[in-house]
């Protein structure tokens, strides 16, 4: 009876263990040396309680990155969403089964790819003298066209790159979400005098709901991450136009002044802030 | 109301032929039921008439219009479907609603037409719940109701009572013929089943293999089955068969097979002599013997099972190299071993041409 009990705990111990080590250890440390006014220039550093948190609030740069951050989140998204429904759909509707599998091949092959190396890709496909996305502008108007340069379309463009590698990846998602729905419903629709886009907004992506609000998580979380594509694309420039939580706080810590301790209390305030907003969330939508 | 034209109606999914040259008028009003085994075609061309499936070829006219090319919600059908087909998220009153709402009828009139549909089906206190909240009987009500509140020229029902257990299926039969009492709407009813067909029917159209075997009243199918399949599919107990050959006699015709011989005036059918004819008899018109002596038509044989079904029983012996089934009063039923002999009347006989199964009845 007794080694019947112990052996969940004898299988899960392991892996415990090693999630212990690879994700405790850093963020007990991370919360450990944002108490204190560590630098990378010095060896050592004192506790200053949570001056390091009160200083955040009062730095714009700070207030910037979350607003940039929010903003991401709030297009990456959200534009990954509607492209996703939208090309999983007309997938659905307009390509015959043989289109479909080949499309779906291809509409994979972005989130394949790393995200630094898209990210090069799409940094010079945007140059705004050889790239080859600016070259109908530039053919046309004579003028170079930078994108990436301009405050007012430099986060938009990296938002772009992110939605090409998800909001393709998910139309597959959403075209083979859209193929497990029992026909009937949408027949019983079509005799029921509902258009062809009325079967969609009132029928399937109703029933859809749940997939969904999943995709919008893993995408939520997913675009949280987005350090390496912005980091390589503008570097949180032009300004501060393009900087995130993460792309501050990597550059305040080892970029510009080395203030490790500031840095670690700005990833500990985002550890906090997202552990709450998903788990509200995720209450929520439960 | 309308009437339903079907001409030269084909079905091709490919190289494969599922319907050809299908032709049919149903009435205004009419009450069709369409019966046949699985894979028959019966769904396939009633997903035709609803404009769920492409027409290959022909013409489906409904009140006169031809609606070959008409996305369904023009037709002016409603279906019910086997597997009630309602949309899972929303209540059964959105349910019901919804084709409504497409067609933009004022919420007020909506309200007030829902009212009195589920007043007639009794589905008021289930307005607010979801569908899986519902039984197999209260579902298919409610998708009854979404086809009837549409007040269709055309009712189409697709098998819709092959999901239900039995004692809810009497009683969801018995409600739709009320129901086509009451509203006389042109229907057309898709099954399998013949006793649903056999009971709902003004006429049945018989199906199998892609084309129409026999279209009649359910009397004129039951008595005068035009072909073989229509005499085996029709009628529970199966009819019995046995093979036998005419021989022209003094009086009529002999029917010769092993170990049988019937006799026949031979008034009723148009035989020649040495022809290969199947004989037909249903186990209801076979009579128990009084005694064993020279009377014709009789068959005899050893009990080896008998089938209690309440008021009858069925007895199944071997004759003439065949099982054959007769059904006889429980009250007067033998044992297994037991020696049985039953007579024909004639008058009950059916022959089938061996080579194309066709009725031998004269017209």
């Amino acid at each position: 009876m007794k080694q019947k009990n112990s052996l969940p705990a004898i299988f899960l111990t392991p892996a415990m263990m090693i999630l212990a080590v690879l994700a405790l250890v850093p963020t007990v440390y991370a919360i450990y040396i944002s108490l204190q006014n560590r630098e990378l220039s010095r060896p050592d550093g004192d506790f200053v309680g949570l001056a390091n948190y009160i200083d955040l609030f009062s730095d714009r740069r700070f207030i910037n990155a979350i607003g940039v951050s929010l903003t991401w989140e709030a297009v990456t998204v959200g534009m990954t969403l509607i492209v996703a429904v939208g090309l999983g759909i007309l997938l659905f509707e307009c390509a015959s089964p043989r289109m479909r599998n080949i499309l779906a091949l291809l509409f994979l092959m972005p989130v394949i790819l790393p995200r630094v190396s898209a990210a090069f890709v799409w940094k010079f496909a945007f140059h705004p003298l050889y790239g080859i996305a600016t070259y109908p502008y530039k053919a046309i108007t004579g003028q170079p066209l930078d994108l990436l340069s301009n405050p007012a379309t430099a986060l938009a463009t990296v938002a772009l790159v992110d939605v090409w590698q998800w909001g393709l990846f998910f139309s597959v998602i959403v075209l083979k979400l859209l193929q497990t729905l029992p026909p009937q419903p949408f027949e019983a629709a079509r005799l029921d005098h509902a258009r062809t886009w009325e079967t969609y907004t009132h029928i399937a992506i109703p029933m859809l709901k749940a997939p969904l609000i999943s995709l919008a998580f893993v995408k939520m979380i997913e675009s949280l991450r987005a350090f390496d594509l912005i980091y390589v694309m503008t570097r949180g420039g032009p300004g501060i136009t393009t900087e995130t939580l993460d792309m501050y706080a990597f550059s305040q810590g080892f970029i510009e002044s080395g203030r490790i301790s500031y840095a670690s209390s700005m990833a500990v305030l985002m550890m906090i802030a997202t552990s709450i907003v998903f788990t509200f969330i995720w209450k929520r939508v439960q | 109301m309308a009437n339903i034209v079907c001409s030269n109606v084909d079905k091709q999914y490919g190289a494969v032929s599922v319907i050809a040259d299908f032709n049919l008028d149903v009435a205004d009003h009419e009450f069709i039921v369409f019966l046949g085994p699985s894979g028959c075609g019966k769904s396939t061309l009633l997903r035709m008439i609803a404009g769920l499936e492409d027409i290959s070829g022909g013409k489906v006219a409904i009140g006169g219009r031809t609606v070959n090319d008409l996305p369904p919600r023009d037709r002016g059908v409603a279906m019910v479907f086997q597997n009630y087909a309602l949309y899972p998220h929303m209540t059964i009153y959105d349910n019901i609603a919804f084709g409504l709402k497409r067609m933009k009828v004022p919420k007020p009139e909506i309200e007030q037409r829902i009212r009195a549909v589920a007043a007639t089906l009794g589905l008021d206190p289930y307005l607010g719940r979801k569908p899986t909240e519902l039984s197999g009987g209260q579902q298919q009500r409610v998708a009854i109701a979404r086809a009837m509140i549409k007040t269709p020229r055309v009712f189409l029902f697709d098998e819709p009572l092959s999901n239900l257990d039995a004692k809810l299926r009497n009683h969801m039969r018995v409600e739709i013929a009320r129901l086509h009492q009451k509203l006389k709407t042109t229907t057309i009813y898709v099954t399998h089943d013949q006793l649903e067909a056999m009971t709902l029917a003004d006429r049945i159209v018989l199906m199998k293999g892609g084309a129409i075997e026999q279209v009649g009243t359910p009397a004129e199918i039951y008595d005068r089955p035009r072909t073989l399949f229509v005499a085996g599919f029709i009628g529970t107990p199966n009819m019995n068969f046995i093979d036998v050959t005419t021989e022209k006699v003094d009086g009529g015709w002999s029917l010769r097979g092993a170990g049988c011989n019937i006799h026949a005036a031979g008034t009723r059918f148009a035989l020649t002599p040495g022809q290969k004819v199947v004989l037909g008899f249903r186990p209801a018109d076979l009579e128990i013997a009084t005694s064993a002596d020279d009377q014709a038509n009789v068959v005899a044989g050893v009990a080896d099972l008998v089938e209690f079904h309440g008021n009858d029983a069925l007895v199944t012996f071997l004759f003439a190299g065949k099982e054959i089934g007769a059904l006889v009063k429980a009250s007067a039923c033998p044992k297994p071993g037991d020696q049985v002999a039953f007579t024909i009347g004639e008058e009950s006989l059916h022959l089938f041409d061996q080579s194309n199964g066709l009725s031998l009845l004269k017209a």
